[in-house]
């Protein structure tokens, strides 16, 4: 409610380890922070009807001890791994990273290869959307001013989906993404593909699917040469900048390659099922 | 505001504007300066501090939050007595040399083996992934965490 | 697949199960996550300072052979250390500084008025206040306050000294400062020509140059059997010091300054103070303490001046710390080099002679420079024993950040340069990159490009037991 009377000058405060450095570069542009940390709507991971919730408020690190999260969706804390440190993974929330919305938020590329959908509360109700809807550009999401992103739910079907997420930073620890790739599919039981799904971080506006590439694959046998197809239909899906981290083209490349393997591990790990 | 908290065992509180870090609050207020700014963003990790048994920045947290709650600081681990095993061996295999980011290198090593006293390298080095040194190239700090952890293992082992 | 999932939430996951899952084991939760609890010593609190004994490590140094420890690393791990930014004094007050956004502008005018009335504020301070707007270690080019023309984006151009660090901050907005853009310049080689804008018109760039001579060159590499060229480039590196530069000046009712600083050359600094403040060494008092990482970056005063000028015009201690983002921009860094090497050899590997041109990217202001294009003057031809040697280095200026002293003043670039120099010949030559190094490595008593008579020359040996102890030779087979 407070948020809906002072939209313009009012934020919502998450884990803070962005919008607490937002403040300090510009203090003028806020003069209310409504902390949503600590509400427990908006917090919680559990298994319901339709899937796995995700509170928006769950940081990193309670990710990464969930014994459900680490049981069906192993992928989401490899992501969640990648975040930051220890210490900002201890702030920062899943719910947070993706209202950020930067291009090459961690915790994007392998809840989209899960088809998670949002919720998202606001002064006249509740909606659900999908996660890919959910961002419009650089930080910028639907998100209306009254509005707030409640909780993630990974579809039932989806749990236990053989996946795998790749971050490439320039190191280890601490550092954005220069691309991320996770990939997600079934095998039939002909051994071909069965629903892929490729999400790319940090080569579009926001992060994205490559949908042209899990089309390729779709129904296809998971051969060295259909993977690597599916790899380069990806990399023409893709709009990568020049940055001082990385020139568009190897972002390019590494799109590829990283793709490649990603979707490889996937169908490792749907057969070894 | 008054935030009201627990710092190092002692109930502590300090009126301060909304936009005030709990590093502020801890360095300006509280006059405990263990805690460093380093870079203010959250990069650095000089300004580590124990929340509710967790590592957190506190450039990040804001003070109103860590309200109600307990915090522990590189002043709250020695007694009058003894050291830390961390700032033990940190101090005995020169683990320190500037010494800067020593309060937030030891105060994550704390966390992590207050969890996990025998880590393996690879989680000590994980775990220490926030916090910088430039000084010190960090193979003596990881040396000085493992065997804080020995210690503190056989330590325990014996009580 | 639905079935699957309930039994797993049923069986409800114990601990211990966790490290079996198939995750990479940086994923692995550990086995026993129950917090201990934090240790407190709330029934027997801390009074500082501890009366402890001395590890016995500390004890034993200083010996040779024996570890050494740090006088003062105790007091690092307990969080005593009393660092600048640790220090406060009664009624103290923060400046911040207002820097240019421009890398080369002429200042047209630099209005105040309004931050003074702004909540908290005390003081500001512009150029020309100061008395003597300018210093450095080598050349004086350097102001204070820039009040004429800004050289760089970076370059602070006024001061706010205020109640606190936030209301100094947001007084800095209020400062209008009017520029005219001039043209600017960021590559060394576009600084050398002629018709370059000029940084400190009228000026040449060039500020600096260096010439070493031995032998004939040319006649050299005419009787090379072969003759190599290659540019090498390095880039701008900042130091980072985890501890950003911190100084609180004092400016007493006698006139007398004193000044906390994490400068690591008070003597030097207290040089450049007397110039600025324009009074006699023996009035400046400068302490300097523990120093948080200096790398050469905390070699010259930086906002030193400002403050002791802000603390006499407000009466208070006047505290000025850097924020990253300061040290990034303003703070100095590691010189850029473009070095062009050309070596002739015979085919056996035997290096004949050597021409060699570094220019220096000099950023906006000299700083260090005149001591790093020394050091990488004679170091460029590398530890080798060259009959024939040209070495021309020279400085120039660009609207960069200004570059002064790191770690090795400009011995690591010319090491990159010379040392990827020799693995190209080496394999353009067929010859094994070691072997290439000791057919030409100095010898005791060889004579250094500057004409130094070399004694304890260990280099071969020190590369042949390097070499036997990890393994070259089996690892080039
Ligand atoms: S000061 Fe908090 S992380 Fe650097
Ligand atoms: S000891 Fe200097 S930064 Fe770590």
């Amino acid at each position: 409610m407070l948020l809906a009377e002072n939209t313009a000058r009012a934020r919502a405060l998450a884990g803070g380890t962005d919008l607490v450095v937002d403040l300090k570069h510009a203090p003028g542009d806020v003069d209310l922070l409504v902390d949503v940390s600590q509400l427990p709507e908006f917090g919680g991971i559990g298994e319901t009807e339709e899937g796995l919730r995700i509170g928006s408020m769950v940081t990193f690190s309670e990710l990464m001890a969930s014994p459900i999260v680490n049981q069906m969706t192993p992928e989401i804390v490899a992501a969640s791994h990648t975040v930051g440190a220890v210490q900002t993974r201890n702030l920062g929330t899943i719910g947070g990273n993706l209202v950020t919305c930067v291009p090459s938020a961690d915790s994007a590329p392998s809840l989209l290869a899960l088809d998670a959908i949002v919720t998202i509360a606001g002064s006249d109700g509740k909606r659900s959307v999908p996660l890919e809807k959910f961002f419009v550009g650089p930080r910028k999401t639907i998100l209306e001013p009254h509005e707030l992103l409640v909780e993630i739910l990974i579809p039932k079907k989806n749990l236990g989906k053989p996946s795998h997420f790749i971050k490439f930073g320039l190191r280890k620890g601490q550092a954005l993404a220069l691309v991320n790739v996770a990939a997600a599919l079934y095998l039939n039981d002909d051994g071909t593909v069965a629903e892929p799904r490729i999400a790319l971080g940090a080569v579009a506006p926001t992060p994205m699917f490559a949908r042209k590439a899990e089309a390729s694959l779709d129904g296809k046998k998971p051969d060295e040469e259909n993977l690597l197809e599916a790899a380069r239909v990806a990399v023409s899906e893709i709009k990568p900048i020049d940055d001082f981290r990385a020139s568009a083209n190897y972002r390019r490349h590494l799109v590829q390659t990283l793709t490649y393997r990603a979707l490889k591990r996937s169908t490792e790990i749907a057969s070894e099922h | 505001m008054i935030v009201k908290l627990k710092v190092n065992g002692e109930i502590r509180s300090a009126d301060v504007s909304p936009e005030t870090t709990l590093l502020k609050l801890l360095r300006e207020h509280l006059n405990l300066t263990g805690a460093k700014l380093g870079c203010d963003v959250g990069d650095c990790g000089t300004c580590t501090v124990i929340v509710d048994g967790k590592s957190v920045n506190s450039c990040l947290m804001l003070a109103g939050r860590a309200s109600g709650r307990e915090v522990t600081t590189i002043e709250g681990l020695a007694s009058s007595e003894q050291l830390h095993p961390l700032q033990e061996t940190f101090e005995e295999l020169g683990a320190l040399q500037c010494g800067f980011c020593g309060p937030g290198m030891i105060i994550s090593a704390k966390a992590l083996l207050d969890k996990n006293p025998e880590p393996t390298v690879f989680e000590v080095r994980d775990a220490l992934s926030g916090n910088l040194c430039r000084c010190t190239g960090y193979t003596k700090i990881i040396e000085a965490v493992l065997d804080a952890g020995r210690i503190m293992s056989t330590a325990e082992a014996k009580s | 697949m639905a079935t699957k999932t309930k039994e797993v939430l049923e069986s409800k996951v114990k601990d211990s199960e966790i490290e079996d899952l198939t995750a990479p084991d940086n994923l692995k939760v550990p086995a026993k996550p129950a917090l201990k609890p934090v240790v407190v010593p709330v029934d027997k609190p801390v009074v500082y300072p501890l009366d402890l004994p001395e590890s016995e490590i500390r004890l034993r140094t200083p010996a040779v052979g024996q570890r050494a420890s740090r006088p003062d690393g105790r007091l690092h791990g307990l969080g005593q250390t009393q660092y600048i930014d640790d220090m406060t004094f009664p009624h103290m007050i923060f400046a911040k500084i207002l820097r240019s956004e421009h890398a080369h502008a002429k200042i047209l005018s630099i209005d105040t008025s309004e931050a003074e009335t702004m909540p908290g504020v005390l003081a500001t301070l512009t150029g020309a206040e100061i008395p003597v707007n300018s210093f450095g270690p080598t050349l004086q080019d350097q102001p204070v306050l820039a009040n004429e023309i800004v050289r760089h984006a970076g370059d602070g151009v006024a001061a706010v000294a205020a109640l606190t660090e936030q209301q100094a901050s947001d007084a800095l907005s209020k400062i209008k400062v009017k520029y005219k853009p001039l043209p600017a310049v960021f590559d060394p080689l576009e600084a050398i020509k002629d018709d370059a804008p000029k940084v400190h018109a009228p000026r040449s760039n060039i500020y600096a140059s260096k010439t070493i001579k031995k032998g004939d060159v040319e006649k050299a590499l005419k009787k090379s059997d072969q003759v190599f060229h290659k540019q090498f480039k390095t880039q701008m590196v900042e130091h980072v010091p985890l501890e950003p530069h911190s100084s609180v000046a004092m400016w007493d009712a006698n006139g007398r300054v004193t000044i906390y600083s994490s400068l690591g050359r008070i003597t030097l600094g207290r040089d450049d103070l007397a110039r600025t403040l324009g009074k006699p060494m023996n009035k400046i008092r400068l302490v300097g303490t523990i120093v948080g990482g200096n790398f050469g970056g905390k070699n010259e005063i930086t906002t030193e001046p400002i403050l002791a000028i802000l603390s006499k015009k407000t009466g208070r201690p006047v505290k000025g710390t850097f924020t990253r983002g300061d040290e990034f921009i303003s703070s100095t860094t590691r010189h850029p080099f473009v070095m062009d090497y050309t070596t002739g050899v015979k085919k056996d590997g035997q290096i004949l002679g050597r021409k060699i041109r570094l220019v220096l990217d000099g950023g906006s202001y000299c700083s260090w420079t005149s001591t790093t294009l020394g050091k990488g003057g004679i170091l460029a031809a590398g530890p080798y024993d060259i009959a024939n040697l040209l070495v021309e280095a020279h400085a120039v200026y660009t609207n960069k950040t200004t570059t002064g002293a790191m770690r090795g003043f400009g011995a690591p670039q010319v090491c990159f340069a010379y040392e990827s120099h020799m693995d190209d010949m080496a394999h353009a030559l067929g010859i094994d990159p070691l072997e290439m190094r000791l057919r030409n490595a100095f010898n005791e008593g060889s004579v250094s490009p500057t004409g130094q008579l070399l004694q304890s020359v260990a280099i071969k040996e020190s590369l042949q037991q390097a070499a036997e102890r990890f393994g070259w030779k089996e690892s080039t087979k």
